[in-house]
């Protein structure tokens, strides 16, 4: 089991529109929010949360790039210098006949490049269980969770007034 | 503004470059070899990519309708006008069939009827290749294509007059999906055969089976290329307005997919060509490498590499610069795609003609002439301005249906959608 060693303040919200009003007004009021679970994808959620492109598509061109030249060069060497055969009559250094293969391995690298990025910012994985706050944000509850483990017994007042405020259904806090 | 104005001066430059084309065609003839080659594959080349961009426009269309997309109708009534933009189309085709009845052309091999007599090859396919099948081809094939072009704008500016929503059960628009999903495997093989007609057959031995697939994605990239870069100018223009960086963004997409989906099939049809090395397939790439090597490796990096680096990242496709370049480009590209498949085997059946003519060593001259020729190894001022002629010949018809209807399909069901289409979560 996966820790935060985070005391978090929750709220669950039976929809989704007050769930992202209530963000627009945590946002506006300058509360900061530490996550939103959701069980399906929220149109618009990115935006009231003020996020920004995701770079994980970076990464992707990178490794598909590695892919290229890796196996690009792989064939290249293979067939010129490690282990020269002749194919069909073709030259050695045959571009074309790399080309396939090439991409195929563009393909790999960044597929399975990806995955291993995305489990690990997540930091899911095999074997790794994450902490939820409550099994229902799976199912039909959408949470705007608040990390107080630091905050004073004020500002803690002022969040669970704020939940309370903009139509959270039940408010809790949570060790995870 | 939702009704269009043909303004005048838009009008005086498109009619300006019409007249620099027909200038261009007149020297072409003038100064050409006894046979018009150069005047005639000009002609044949220009033709056949903006008919074909037109059916494309009708094939997007169809294709879009069918899958339920609701994103592209407020950019419809442009898809609209450039299919129609078929009827000047097959006025055009049809100057190639009269030519090949008169003989004033020599850009098929298979029409001569003495070559084919003494030719094997030829003559097993000439239940195919041959005036009547060309003729009736392009024709009926145009005809049928022309057909569905009237039943589906029809029905698609009676659902704007007298469309009632929901009150009438969305009626035209259930039609609409009847007669486009019709077209669909229609435009399918009906494309495939006038391909083989209309460019494969320049080549007259040689064939290819994905030639038509490869000749077909080639024009529908042309389109998405032609068609953002005519909505980025009319929404400059004020026209539009409900088009956002997201209908950009998916136009974007369908540019950067096909690029790519053209390369498959570009390198499918090389790869499988040049591995199995039969001479009778390879012989339509030696004569592409040897003899055009610039177009041939720029034709790759204008159509793939470009498009690719230029529109992977996502904000490019979200920005009016770089995607008018990228559609720049591309369109440019395509338009060279097409001069590398008509002319080396127009210029190849010409030159053998030519030797018939003068009496000399029947076509052998021909077969090894790989000296350079303005207009044929390379497209020279001539070509360039024939095709800004046709360009602005195509643009004159599309602009002028534009005018004949509300540029929003208010009736449409899919309004609302395509208003409120977002592809993009974060904030530009």
């Amino acid at each position: 089991m996966k820790t935060y060693n985070k005391e978090v303040l929750y709220g669950l919200y039976n929809d989704e529109h007050d769930m992202l009003k209530a963000i627009r007004e945590a946002r506006a009021q300058h509360l900061e929010i530490w996550d939103v679970f959701t069980p399906f994808p929220v149109h618009g959620l990115d935006n009231a949360l003020g996020l920004t492109e995701s770079r994980l598509h970076i990464s992707g061109f990178i490794y598909g790039a590695i892919g290229a030249i890796f196996g690009f060069g792989f064939m290249t060497w293979v067939f010129t210098r490690d282990w020269p055969i002749i194919f069909g009559g073709k030259p050695y250094f045959s571009a074309p006949a790399f080309i396939p293969i090439t991409f195929e391995l563009t393909v790999l690298f960044a597929s399975v490049g990806m995955v291993v990025t995305f489990y690990t910012i997540c930091g899911m994985g095999p074997g790794i269980l994450n902490p939820t706050l409550d099994d229902r944000i799976t199912d039909d509850k959408f949470c705007i969770a608040f990390d107080t483990t630091n905050a004073s017994e004020a500002d803690e007042d002022k969040l669970r007034h704020f939940l309370n405020g903009s139509g959270a259904a039940e408010i809790d806090t949570k060790n995870i | 503004m939702n009704q269009f104005t043909f303004a005048a001066r838009q009008k005086t430059v498109l009619i300006g470059f019409m007249v620099l084309g027909l200038l261009c065609l007149g020297i072409t003839f003038m100064t050409d070899d006894q046979f018009h080659t150069r005047f005639w594959t000009n002609y044949l080349h220009n033709s056949v990519f903006f008919t074909g961009i037109a059916f494309m426009a009708l094939f997007i269309i169809s294709a879009f309708t069918t899958a339920w997309g609701g994103w592209f109708v407020n950019m419809k009534r442009v898809w609209e006008a450039f299919s129609s933009f078929m009827i000047p189309g097959l006025l055009l085709m049809l100057l190639v069939v009269i030519g090949l009845w008169g003989h004033f052309h020599h850009l098929y091999h298979w029409s001569d009827a003495d070559e084919v007599a003494k030719d094997s090859i030829m003559a097993g396919k000439a239940g195919f290749l041959n005036k009547n099948w060309y003729t009736f081809g392009t024709i009926i094939i145009m005809g049928i294509w022309i057909f569905f072009y009237q039943r589906i704008r029809t029905l698609s500016l009676a659902e704007d007059r007298e469309g009632k929503g929901i009150a009438d059960g969305y009626r035209h628009h259930k039609l609409i999906r009847i007669w486009t999903a019709a077209f669909l495997p229609i435009a399918g093989f009906s494309s495939a055969a006038i391909i083989w007609q209309w460019v494969m057959s320049l080549d007259a031995h040689w064939y290819s089976t994905l030639f038509a697939w490869y000749t077909g994605a080639s024009w529908f990239v042309a389109a998405m290329a032609l068609t953002i870069m005519l909505l980025i100018y009319l929404k400059g223009q004020g026209y539009f307005q409900s088009l956002t960086a997201d209908h950009f963004h998916d136009l974007g997409k369908f540019l950067f997919g096909f690029s790519i989906f053209w390369t498959y099939l570009w390198f499918s049809q090389f790869m499988l060509i040049w591995y199995a090395n039969v001479g009778e397939e390879t012989v339509y790439f030696q004569e592409r490498m040897q003899n055009y090597p610039v177009l041939f490796y720029a034709n790759l990096a204008l159509n793939f590499i470009l498009p690719f680096f230029l529109l992977m990242r996502n904000d490019n496709k979200r920005k009016y610069g770089p995607m008018f370049m990228a559609s720049l480009f591309v369109f440019f590209g395509h338009w060279l795609d097409f001069f590398l498949m008509i002319k080396p085997g127009a210029r190849h059946t010409a030159m053998e003609a030519m030797h018939h003519a003068d009496g000399a060593h029947a076509g052998e001259a021909a077969h090894h002439a790989v000296e350079f020729a303005m207009g044929f190894t390379i497209p020279g001022l001539l070509e360039i301005g024939t095709m800004l002629g046709f360009l602005a010949g195509f643009l004159y018809v599309v602009l002028n249906t534009l005018t004949k209807a509300p540029l929003s399909p208010a009736n449409d069901p899919y309004i609302g959608e395509a208003t409120h289409h977002h592809v993009w979560p974060y904030i530009d």
